[in-house]
């Protein structure tokens, strides 16, 4: 049997878990929540470590599990009182005909400018925090941990209509909200450059 | 064309999964035409492939950088949750509870003085309490599991979050939260140990009882759970109330402290595992200005201003404002006092009663704070009765009390909302007992009625055994013929004599189409006592009715018993003025292993269910109906109703037309809720005729 070593867990790990964790749930007590119950788990269930995979990717997949856990428990834990709110960025970006409002998408970067992924990323990561959790939750389980329809809807307790509702309007907030902030840092640094 | 959000909606789709040629086409168009659609397709794009790009990059393995990562307080905490698992699984194991490697995992902790030192200054927040692990966070507070070294025992720490501190108010409020709950010193209020500053944060906490994790709201789910499973749930709705109860002594107490929760709701009551009831969470408490603890405790940070009360609300864990009352909704925060609690205590009630948060039904799930807060304000206040149809009238009419909008026709004190809910409970008990007597008596009615039928049923066996049965197949001499007769005649009449009930006993024998009565003995007329043989001039030749007909298809030995209308009377007799529980079996030619014809006793039922109500019974009303609704039989206050047989359920005693439906396909009718009408069914065969009885409390 392969053996753990739970004192190396968070100086080795801990940084690295934390910031998958707080990325997916965007709020850094959850975080520290969830990798604190994926090393007690660790501990709890040191025997079904098999040694086939690295300590990390076991410990990876247990943290991935407990996020999930987190986000149906947060889900529940506001289901009595979900004035969470789902709002809807549609009346914010799209006139009563269903137009564009202008400068609803503030999106213009230079022809050939090649888009520097990892600050992209930054930028919705951060954007991200800005969504209704409802709406946060579901992009992040659909993009970012590239879980199925029928997975999240049963995970979530929603439906598959609910399920595109929530992710449309996440895409249209984080449209919003990723063209503002990168035309403020383009400006920033373009002035910088001068 | 498509208009802009559609397109949007389309593009949307198209990343994740594929759309169709139309949809496409149509995509393409906009896409051409439109530039705000080219930009938010070509951003939405960036936007997930940055993501994923960002998922590659963390799958490639761990950065050694710090950025974005755990603080070196939160390492500390973390390491030690760690060790204190590692450390409670090698104990467990030790001791043989669990089965594992605790040497295993013993041996990899190396216990370096640094690990330890920094743990050690962490985890022990004062010289008493080590902190073990996070059981929840408020809106001020996170509240930990710790144990109290001194005793030995766990506790709970509340202790202020960091973040909660920069606020200036905030450590005020936590101390005075502490202080309230410190002096309210009740069964049902969590005791409190200790007010402190931890050493390693110098954040202020304060140890309290641990009373475990189950709260009200787990109660009353499982409850719904089991209700809506089918299981019978009249305990368990009088424990909930018993809770219940135990919440209004608490308030109660506060009151005549003068504070004011502010904040009920079943998330705040935690059940312990020895089933005590405990008021949590006095965070948002208002003293009342002219109460004895107004002196005692400092008044200047009072958070009644509506913006603090909200945003405290807001906090994710804070949880619900569905439970909150419309003054405090519309922000008329001047006018919340304890009138505010009682509708808290109404708007528990309520969630006992349905399983369902008031307001539930108008407000989707999605509804933000805003629109919640309006429609408490503003709409109605729901009542039970309207989301659930079975709660208890009585119940129903207490929590509207209690919730009314408006506070002056709420109870006055809770004392009186406890007191009504407590009398609902002994008139209940009460009540019960009456119906458990009802249901025992419906009961013993109908086992009666059975019996009698199988009494019915072995007589009309043993006449069919009967020697002259046998012999009248097989003589043809007039005389021989004569001297049987007469001894089943005397037989017959022995029989009849027996059973008052009976009102004749006949022997038929069929030929082609008709039958005719070789023997008959019956009752005259009205006068029970006198018997007579039918002379044979007078027997009757006549063509076979339907209950006749069934006999025929019956086997040797098997009876058919069912009730009959005017069993005496030709099939088409208009009016039923008489109903008769006919008993037959069919007598066959041992040596030809013919059918040859049958023995038949039929009795009275009206005078035979007369007898049975004759008896002192205790149910104010008795309906006796039989498969057809027909009203055989009804009583009220023992006194009997001169119904004809042509009355149905229906048109005589509507009140009793749900009974008599569940009847068709059930055993009993038993009302859980209002404890009034209890109705038992006998089917005489397998056609569902029989008798229903209905029986209705002496008290409504």
């Amino acid at each position: 049997m392969a053996s753990v070593n739970p004192e190396v867990w968070v100086d080795e790990y801990g940084d690295y878990l934390f910031r998958y964790a707080n990325s997916r749930l965007r709020n850094s007590n959850a975080a520290e929540e969830v990798v604190q119950e994926t090393f007690l788990a660790g501990v709890r269930y040191s025997e079904q470590f098999a040694g086939r995979s690295s300590e990390l990717g076991w410990l990876m997949g247990i943290l991935k599990r407990k996020i999930i856990d987190y986000v149906r428990a947060r889900k529940r834990r506001s289901e009595l009182s979900t004035y969470e709110d789902e709002n809807d960025p549609t009346s914010m970006m799209f006139d009563s005909n269903g137009n564009w409002k202008p400068g609803a998408v503030n999106w213009a970067p230079s022809p050939g400018q090649n888009l520097e992924m990892e600050e992209l990323s930054a930028i919705v990561e951060d954007c991200l925090k800005t969504l209704p959790q409802g709406q946060a939750d579901v992009f992040m389980m659909s993009i970012m941990e590239e879980m199925s329809t029928e997975e999240i809807c049963e995970e979530l307790g929603i439906t598959a209509s609910n399920l595109w509702v929530r992710m449309h309007r996440a895409r249209l907030g984080l449209a919003n909200c990723v063209g503002t902030k990168w035309q403020v840092d383009e400006g920033v640094k373009s002035n910088v450059g001068r | 064309m498509l208009d802009d959000n559609k397109a949007s909606k389309l593009i949307s789709k198209s990343l994740r999964v594929r759309l169709s040629e139309k949809e496409s086409q149509q995509v393409e168009d906009k896409l051409e035409s439109c530039e705000q659609t080219q930009k938010f397709a070509a951003l939405s794009k960036a936007i997930q492939e940055s993501v994923a790009g960002n998922l590659a990059v963390s799958k490639m393995g761990v950065t050694k950088s710090n950025a974005g990562g755990l603080t070196s307080e939160a390492k500390l905490r973390l390491k030690g949750s760690v060790l204190s698992a590692v450390e409670e699984k090698n104990s467990l194991s030790q001791a043989g509870l669990i089965s594992g490697s605790s040497v295993e995992i013993g041996k990899t902790v190396s216990h370096t003085p640094e690990f330890d030192s920094g743990l050690e200054e962490y985890r022990k927040i004062t010289n008493r309490f080590h902190l073990m692990r996070v059981l929840g966070e408020g809106g001020l507070g996170k509240v930990w599991l710790a144990r109290d070294e001194q005793l030995n025992r766990r506790v709970a720490i509340k202790e202020l979050k960091s973040e909660s501190s920069v606020s200036p108010n905030a450590r005020l409020r936590f101390h005075r939260e502490a202080e309230i709950t410190g002096h309210l010193e009740h069964p049902n209020v969590v005791p409190l140990y200790q007010y402190g500053i931890n050493q390693a944060t110098e954040e202020p906490f304060y140890a309290m009882r641990f009373v475990g994790k189950r709260t009200l709201t787990d109660a009353i789910s499982e409850h719904h759970d089991r209700i809506a499973a089918g299981f019978d749930c009249s305990i368990n709705t009088h424990r909930l109330l018993s809770v219940f109860l135990d919440i209004c002594q608490a308030i109660a107490y506060a009151h005549s402290r003068g504070v004011v929760h502010r904040d009920l709701k079943p998330n705040n009551v935690a059940l312990d595992n020895f089933g005590q009831v405990i008021v949590l969470d006095w965070g948002l408490a208002k003293i009342m200005e002219d109460s004895e603890l107004a002196m005692k405790v400092n008044l200047s940070v009072d958070i009644a201003s509506s913006s603090t009360l909200i945003q405290t609300m807001d906090g994710e864990v804070i949880g619900t404002p569905r439970f909150m009352s419309p003054e405090q909704a519309s922000g008329r925060l001047d006018e919340v006092d304890q009138k505010s609690d009682i509708y808290g205590l109404g708007a528990i009630l309520f969630a006992m009663l349905t399983g369902k948060a008031p307001h539930d039904q108008e407000l989707s799930e999605s509804a933000d704070l805003d629109s919640v807060l309006k429609t408490i304000a503003e709409s109605e206040t729901p009542r039970p009765l309207d989301v659930y149809s079975c709660v208890p009238q009585e119940l129903d009419a207490i929590c509207a009390k209690a919730m009314a909008k408006k506070r002056h026709l709420r109870f006055e004190s809770v004392q009186d909302l406890a007191e009504a809910v407590e009398a609902w409970m002994a008139g209940q008990n009460e009540k019960k007992a009456g119906y458990d007597n009802l249901r025992m008596e419906g009961r013993e009615l109908r086992a009666e009625l059975q019996s009698y039928a199988h009494n019915l049923e072995r007589n009309v066996r043993f006449a069919a055994g009967l020697p002259p049965i046998e012999q009248l197949m097989q003589v043809t001499s007039d005389q021989e013929i004569s001297v049987w007769r007469e001894r089943l005649s005397s037989i017959f009449e022995g029989l009849l004599q027996a059973n008052p009930d009976y009102q004749n006993i006949a022997y038929l024998r069929f030929d082609e189409d008709s039958y005719t009565e070789l023997v008959r003995v019956e009752r005259i007329g009205n006068d029970s006592h006198k018997i007579r043989v039918v002379p044979k001039s007078r027997l009757t030749t006549a063509t076979p009715n339907d209950f006749h007909q069934r006999v025929i298809h019956k086997l040797p030995e098997e009876v058919l018993t069912s009730l009959v209308c005017n069993p005496m009377c030709s099939p088409d007799a208009r009016n039923c003025n008489r109903v008769g529980l006919l008993s037959a079996v069919p007598v066959y030619n041992d040596q030809t292993e013919e059918l040859f014809g049958l023995v038949l006793i039929n009795c009275d039922m009206q005078k035979l269910l007369r007898r049975q109500m004759e008896r002192r019974l205790n149910a104010g009303e008795v309906i006796v109906a039989c498969d057809t609704f027909n009203i055989l039989m009804r009583t009220k206050q023992g006194q009997f109703c001169d119904e004809s047989l042509s009355a149905t359920v229906r048109d005589a005693a509507p009140e009793f037309l749900p009974v008599v439906d569940y009847l068709q396909d059930n055993l009993d009718f038993i009302d859980n809720t209002n404890c009034d009408i209890y109705g038992g069914r006998l089917w005489f065969d397998s056609n569902k005729n029989g008798v229903m009885y209905m029986l209705k409390s002496n008290s409504s």
